[in-house]
């Protein structure tokens, strides 16, 4: 429900440049809106109770010094401050169940779950992948990365780098996929464009339709009258 | 004109100061509407600024020769590109209007021949700071040396070598293939070409516009007025300070510094002389193929590798003194400032750690002496005889070959005896070794961990050579097995052919064969035992020789300087550029300009910063190849078969070491030269000084004029 299949956006606010996003993200209606608001929240309480558990478990080894209480709050900003916090919250009685909790499980066993765990929060929801064509200069990949902690891989390449772009095909699994490729001069490997989420057939077609156009000067013009101002009104 | 599609290409700065009083904007025209903007000057008009680029009046005051930025920006003069906020202004056809303001977050431009725009905005690098772009990776690893490996013929990496070689021939052909894949060519149009010079010329905007907008005053305005007394009597005072400064200066530099300096030199050709003889000697081969002392001893290359970056370190830091001589926007110095740093940082490093670790060591040095004779004598004899021992009385309830496990284990105990009596006598020595050690030290953390590496190596040599006996003995069982269960199914290998062939045995030779094969067969257990406990043994120090090897490899090659870099300011560190298409509707609709402009993108250039994977390159390709030499089939089949598993070459393990160092270094003779050219250079930069000096009191007394 938070995720669709992979659909193509199209971004053309000057002729010359066009950028096409392929994501998994679904257009956001308001119910979307507040499942996926619901969803941050709960993702930042479980990464919480988790980072809790953990702390309350090394509070209770012998590397950790026990906390003690500060007679009044001391200043924001400081590292005093932080501890009077951590001292709060471990001892309110929600800090306790905690503290009972962790000292329930053994470390072995709940430091590896713990940061799988907080691993497995940090990975993003969706994919998004993007092609960027500028005339005269050339073509940008980017694909987001998996995680949130991690931003986002590009790569430029020049147009005099260029050797051609065209759809191949290759198996995969049991299925048969069309991907769209950039032959880069004097590199052993091709670029793949959209690698993760290697979009269907018509997207790719219609991505090389236009990157081929809008790319090379003098190809774009027939191209550009023919596909008409469809792709326009979306940017 | 070429283009005939109308596109116009604007390179904008973003950090331009903004304000809504006309100017006149500034910078190069790459091709008719490719053009780059360096500076927005205002309170001036067009043509006054136009004469001033073309005589030169706006360049005067250059610290460094502008020809070398006209050279950098492949363009031979500039331009005046257009003019902001000021609408209704007819100007040449190919020029711009901008309407620019504190209000609006990016220009809006139009220009009479251009149908479509894009507008690249840039944030300018700042050169004093040694940010800059640059659409390739920054090397950090220097670049010079050839992919050349000399293997033993026959050896392991020798085949494998070979084996990436076809695969790299397999590839090429591909590539190669792949090169016919071209449907339509098409020309690259000026605008493509035109990149790597855009990249230079983002590099040196910032110095470009700070040197425009200095000299903004001299465009135009002519008048000067002589000063007045009270004015003249402050600048004399001024000058009168400033003399004597001088004064002082010039005798310094006149007659203190040249001594300072020649002795300075002296010193370090003596040193480099020394260092010299010394890796002549680590160096010296008595034939080309036999080892030399520095690939057998893990010492003998550290003190190696340190001589070598003694030796290179003058030379790097007079290339890096041309980079005054330089505009500060000349990047081609950068990865060797970070690489001379970076080892000079890393040897700081080693001492501080090595002079903590010495002076523990040699503080306790009875306390460590014993310790390690202690774990020698458990573990390399003691924890040995009881293996031996249980081995010889049929281990896990194994039924060996009582009287050739009593003969093998006698054999081995014997020599161990020996060995033990010989590390007795060795142990009075050993704190002297302990604290020569601790001692050596204070030459950095790596000297202790090399010379300790070499210590496990000799003081190991038993097993080794326990190792290497019991593999040939296995080996031989196994070949004669081979060939005795060829003659046991009547078969025989043909040695001209590499076949198997049939063949007629007599009675005899059968029966003598098989009654052979039986009892070699029966006594492959008892062999098997002792050459596994041996071969782990072994595996057992290589790995923990593999392990001190990358210690090694992490102090003397750690990128700590690189990665400060990154977290500190991570424009210094360019990985590539990266574009970034910005929304545009919300800014059309703001527009208020007479004539609206043409559809435009706004496109954000950005500079990626190196990955941690790029900087840890090296490392992945050390890991790589342990892993490729220990761990493969091959290496295994070695171990099956009790052939020599020869140790990785140190050549191999040690190229991350190198990466840093010249391929070949310099001669004592060129570094001779260049530290002696650098001194009328020095003399000369001495005098600039003065200049630059000469030139600020002009500063001032043009701050005079203006009040």
């Amino acid at each position: 429900m938070l995720t669709t299949t992979p659909h193509l956006r199209t971004r053309r606010p000057s002729p010359t440049t066009v950028e096409y996003i392929v994501s998994t993200a679904p257009d956001l209606t308001l119910p979307l809106r507040a499942l996926t608001i619901f969803t941050i929240l709960l993702r930042l309480l479980t990464g919480l109770s988790v980072i809790l558990l953990l702390y309350s478990k090394f509070l209770q080894s012998s590397y950790s010094l026990p906390l003690t209480p500060y007679s009044s709050p001391p200043p924001l900003l400081t590292t005093d401050y932080i501890f009077h916090i951590a001292y709060n919250v471990t001892t309110s009685s929600l800090g306790t169940i905690f503290g009972r909790l962790s000292s329930r499980i053994p470390a072995l066993f709940l430091i590896p779950t713990a940061f799988g765990l907080l691993y497995a929060l940090s990975l993003r929801l969706h994919t998004i992948e993007s092609l960027l064509v500028l005339r005269g200069l050339g073509i940008q990949t980017s694909s987001s990365s998996s995680t949130y902690l991690s931003s986002s891989t590009t790569r430029f390449i020049p147009t005099e780098k260029i050797q051609d772009i065209f759809i191949n095909e290759a198996f995969r699994g049991f299925e048969v996929r069309y991907y769209l490729v950039v032959v880069v001069e004097g590199e052993e490997s091709v670029v793949v464009v959209f690698p993760r989420l290697l979009p269907r057939r018509a997207i790719v077609e219609k991505v090389w339709r236009g990157a081929r156009g809008c790319l090379f000067e003098g190809v774009g013009e027939k191209q550009r009258a023919k596909e008409g101002d469809t792709a326009v009104g979306k940017g | 004109m070429p283009e005939h599609d109308g596109l116009m290409r604007i390179f904008w700065p973003v950090d331009i100061p903004k304000s809504e009083s006309p100017g006149i904007i500034v910078g190069w025209r790459n091709s008719g509407l490719d053009v780059f903007v360096v500076a927005i000057l205002e309170d001036v008009d067009a043509p006054s600024v136009e004469n001033a680029l073309k005589v030169g009046t706006i360049f005067r005051n250059a610290s460094h020769p502008i020809s070398r930025i006209f050279e950098l920006c492949g363009q031979s003069y500039m331009h005046v590109l257009g003019l902001t906020n000021t609408p209704h202004v007819d100007i040449d056809n190919l020029q711009m209007h901008a309407s620019t303001g504190p209000s609006l977050k990016i220009p809006q431009i139009s220009c009479a021949r251009a149908s479509t725009i894009q507008i690249i905005m840039f944030d300018r690098p700042l050169p004093n700071r040694m940010q800059y772009i640059s659409l390739s990776p920054i090397p950090l690893a220097l670049g010079d040396k050839a992919e050349m490996s000399i293997h033993a013929p026959g050896s392991v990496d020798a085949e494998d070598e070979r084996e990436e070689q076809e695969n790299r021939k397999k590839t090429k052909a591909l590539v190669e293939k792949l090169k016919l894949h071209s449907v339509i060519k098409h020309p690259a149009s000026p605008k493509e070409l035109a990149l790597p010079r855009i990249v230079n010329q983002i590099n040196c905007s910032w110095e470009l516009h700070k040197l425009l907008q200095k000299n903004i005053s001299l465009v135009g305005r002519r008048s000067r007025r002589s000063l007045s007394v009270s004015e003249r009597v402050v600048e004399s005072a001024t000058t009168m300070r400033d003399f004597v400064i001088v004064a002082i200066w010039q005798l310094i530099t006149l007659y203190i510094y040249p001594i300072v300096r020649r002795g300075f030199v002296i010193g370090l050709l003596c040193h480099r002389v020394a260092a010299e003889a010394l890796l002549l000697v680590l160096e010296w081969r008595a034939k080309p193929e036999y080892a030399a002392l520095k690939d057998i001893s893990a010492t003998a290359q550290q003190v190696e590798i340190r001589l070598q970056q003694f030796s290179y370190w003058p030379m790097q830091y007079v290339t890096l003194r041309k980079r005054k001589d330089d505009w500060e926007s000349v990047t081609t110095s950068h990865p060797d400032y970070i690489r001379f740093y970076n080892s000079l940082w890393l040897v700081a490093n080693d001492v501080i750690i090595g002079i903590a670790l010495g002076s523990y060591i040699i503080d306790n040095s009875a306390w460590v002496a014993e310790l390690i004779s202690d774990i020698l004598s458990m573990y390399s004899i003691a924890a040995l005889q009881r293996t031996i021992s249980w081995l010889m009385d049929w281990p896990a309830g194994l039924k060996l070959n009582t009287e050739l496990a009593a003969f093998l284990g006698d054999l081995f105990l014997w020599v161990i005896d020996h060995w033990a009596n010989c590390i007795e006598a060795l142990r009075p020595v050993l704190p002297h070794i302990i604290w020569f050690i601790g001692f050596s030290s204070f030459a950095g953390a790596s000297m202790p961990i090399a010379l300790f590496s070499d210590m496990l190596s000799i003081l190991t040599l038993h097993i080794y050579s326990f190792y290497m006996a019991s593999a040939r003995i296995f080996n031989w069982q196994y070949t004669i097995l081979l060939s005795l269960f060829q003659l046991f199914r009547g078969k025989k290998h043909n040695v001209l052919r590499k076949r198997i062939d049939s063949c007629d045995y007599d009675l005899d030779q059968l029966l003598l064969g098989t009654i052979l094969f039986t009892l070699l067969f029966f006594l492959l257990p008892t062999v098997v035992v002792f050459y596994l406990t041996f071969a782990c043994s072994r595996m057992a120090i290589i790995s923990l020789k593999a392990a001190l090897d990358t210690l090694l490899a992490c102090l003397n090659h750690f990128p700590l300087f690189a990665l400060m870099l990154r977290i500190k300011d991570s424009q210094r560190l360019p990985g590539g550029i990266r574009f970034e298409l910005r929304d545009t509707q919300h800014f059309s609709n703001s527009s208020t300009t007479a004539h609206s402009p043409p559809p435009t993108s706004y496109i954000y250039l950005k500079s990626v910063p190196l990955t941690f994977r790029a900087m840890f390159h090296q490392y992945f390709q050390l890991g790589h190849r342990i892993r490729k030499h220990y761990l493969s089939p091959r290496v295994l089949l070695c171990l099956a078969t009790g052939k020599f598993v020869p140790p990785i070459h140190r050549k191999n393990l040690y190229s991350l070491q190198y990466s840093m160092l010249p391929a070949r270094r310099a001669g004592i003779m060129d570094m001779w030269h260049a530290l002696t050219s650098d001194e009328p250079k020095s003399a000369k930069s001495s005098g600039f000084d003065m200049k630059i000096n000469g030139k600020r009191l002009n500063g001032n007394g043009r701050r005079h004029y203006g009040h």
